[in-house]
């Protein structure tokens, strides 16, 4: 069964620091909460680039392409029409559609892309939610949280988080 | 030697009043939402859905009668409905520039209204998209004959069409304004879930923040599709009107075949957009409590933007009638110089003029952009102004063609007065509602831009 070891702080740079110092120190599954984006967190958890960009721009390239060839075979191909002798397959009439469908498709891939598949959500349970004090984290605190299936590990988390500086430290366990 | 002091006239007004914290913000941008609705609220509520009704009996009064009901006629065969689209979508616009256009410019001063512009956007552009399909007579068809699906009669779409590239462009800048602003919305949603009182307020905000915690490891992505977004929505607001424009633009009618068009249009929606935005939010920050994070400092900033735009529209105006003058086209001088200025729609054109040209230039001075008042009265002016710079275009263009056997005078009819009317009451009940139950301001934005003031982080 899984345990977070939670500890609460109320200035976001104290949060980054300790991250940086708990993370160095060697504890594993950490995670920081905040209820807006804090400066140099990404550095102090170590987290990777993330692949956000490469979805859109996919998105984004399928889109047009899509867009374009459908343009080009309905007009050409499957159902043309003759509009005063215009040129059935045109280029630059083209254009506007293809820049909307590809606008379309990367804005699609980026949220749904972000909330599926990178955020993991919709999840409305998590257990960092069973603790009440936790609540904070959306509005005004700064939480970490390490991630731990070694009950007998927890103790010595708590104690690090102290040292690290952290307020109202506890921890909860995910509901079976 | 004494060192000078600044002149306070020069230091830039503050984004933020007051010496505020996470918390306090929390509760005052919130407070709005959590309190039982007053009578100004509900009065207002009642009045928008009374207008709503009269907009839903019009919609069904054309669906079923057809558009003979509407005042078009051969040749104003486009006349409010097409008015009144093109005057929403370029209303929207604005929401989109200030959440997206001033992201990427990193202006601070976008913070505190970029949810409630944008919110302002998509109710807009729901607005809009009522009129193409409700003006082609048989809606039922429209949405057959519009999107291409595979269909069991093998017709498809003429794609070479401004009006199909209408079609993808509306629909993919609602959806998009759309996504945008959920996104946005998840941690505000995420804290009014946190801060809710009764279980059902949980419960509800709770679905919609979809499980947010705030994590940092969300927090990595989220920075990163935020802005991407906003990247993205960027174009749209250039390339969605100018498709737009190009509704007119391509045709061969005196006033409408000109290059002038994009760029027109476009300024023009951002200066009728900007107008909408301080029309709406000047009186909600006074009820809403919000001036201490829409300060001044906002409200003279859209002033300026308004000033701008009014500008490039003017010169857009100078343009049309210099070019044609230039060509000696005697069509295009007919239209610009005796039937718009002198012919039975004068009053219009004068109108405006004056709206668009005239009162504008009262921002140039500090006193008109910092005075609630003049601002206020000012948006509703430019509002009126631009819905009558589309009543020129489309109807005076039409109602005096080429060849004078065509003429024929444009009278609106109650039904088109009525879904006028309608779609400005069924607007501000959905805004209404949107005021009640979701943060009108982005409150972790502000907290973030709260944080990075007051460590003086740049």
């Amino acid at each position: 069964m899984r345990r977070f070891v939670l500890g609460e702080f109320t200035e976001p740079d104290a949060c980054v620091e300790a991250a940086r110092r708990l993370r160095e120190g060697g504890v594993q599954g950490l995670d920081a909460y905040s209820p807006y984006p804090l400066h140099g967190i990404d550095d102090a958890l170590a987290i990777q680039r993330s692949k956000v960009p490469v979805v859109a721009l996919t998105g984004g390239v399928l889109g047009a392409l899509g867009g374009y060839t459908l343009q080009w075979y309905l007009n050409s191909r499957a159902y043309p029409i003759n509009v005063g002798s215009r040129p059935q397959h045109g280029f630059w009439t083209n254009i506007p559609i293809t820049f909307e469908s590809g606008v379309l498709i990367a804005v699609l891939s980026i949220f749904f892309g972000s909330i599926f598949w990178f955020f993991r959500l919709p999840r409305t349970y998590h257990p960092v939610f069973e603790s009440e004090r936790f609540r904070t984290a959306s509005l005004d605190a700064f939480w970490i949280s390490a991630e731990t299936s070694d009950e007998n590990a927890v103790a010595d988390l708590e104690r690090k988080f102290r040292e690290a500086g952290a307020h109202k430290v506890h921890t909860v366990a995910e509901a079976t | 030697m004494a060192e000078a002091v600044l002149d306070a006239r020069l230091l830039p007004l503050p984004l933020i009043e007051g010496a505020q914290d996470d918390g306090t913000l929390n509760k005052s941008l919130n407070a709005y939402v959590w309190q039982a609705p007053q009578r100004g609220w509900l009065a207002l509520l009642l009045l928008g859905m009374a207008g709503t009704g009269v907009l839903f009996s019009a919609i069904a009064l054309t669906v079923a009668k057809g558009i003979g009901l509407w005042g078009n006629n051969i040749p104003v065969g486009w006349a409010f409905g097409i008015i009144n689209f093109v005057w929403w979508i370029g209303i929207g616009h604005a929401g989109t520039l200030i959440s997206a256009i001033l992201l990427l410019f990193q202006q601070k001063w976008r913070t505190s209204i970029n949810r409630f512009a944008e919110a302002m956007t998509l109710f807009a552009v729901m607005q809009a998209a009522l009129f193409p399909v409700l003006h082609t007579g048989r809606p039922w068809f429209a949405i057959y004959w519009l999107f291409p699906y595979p269909s069991t009669n093998s017709i498809w779409p003429q794609f070479k069409s401004p009006l199909m590239w209408d079609v993808f462009a509306v629909s993919t800048y609602f959806i998009t304004s759309l996504l945008f602003w959920y996104l946005g919305l998840i941690p505000d949603l995420a804290a009014l879930r946190d801060s809710s009182t009764s279980r059902r307020a949980r419960i509800g905000y709770g679905i919609f923040a979809l499980g947010w915690r705030g994590s940092a490891r969300h927090w990595h992505h989220y920075k990163i599709a935020y802005l991407l977004l906003a990247g993205l929505a960027t174009p749209l607001v250039l390339s969605v009107h100018t498709i737009v424009s190009w509704d007119f633009a391509l045709s061969i009618l005196p006033g409408w075949h000109t290059t002038i068009f994009p760029p027109y249009f476009v300024a023009g929606a951002v200066f009728s957009g900007f107008a909408m935005v301080l029309t709406l939010l000047i009186p909600a920050r006074r009820y809403m409590g919000l001036k201490h994070v829409v300060t001044a400092r906002h409200l003279e900033a859209m002033a300026k933007v308004m000033l701008l735009t009014g500008l490039i529209v003017e010169y857009g105006y100078l343009m049309e009638h210099f070019a044609a003058w230039y060509s000696g086209n005697e069509y295009e001088q007919h239209i610009f110089f005796v039937t718009r200025p002198r012919g039975p729609y004068a009053w219009a054109y004068f109108t405006q003029m004056f709206c668009n040209v005239v009162v504008p230039q009262m921002f140039w001075t500090r006193w008109a952009r910092r005075n609630v008042w003049t601002l206020w009265i000012g948006a509703v002016l430019v509002n009126v102004g631009m819905w009558f710079e589309r009543f020129n275009i489309i109807v005076t263009s039409l109602h005096q063609d080429f060849i004078p056997s065509n003429w024929a005078m444009y009278y609106p009819t109650w039904v088109d007065l009525s879904l006028l009317f309608g779609t400005i009451c069924f607007f501000g009940t959905l805004f209404l509602i949107f005021l009640k139950f979701l943060p009108a301001v982005a409150t972790s934005e502000v907290k973030e831009l709260n944080h990075e003031l007051a460590h003086g982080a740049e």
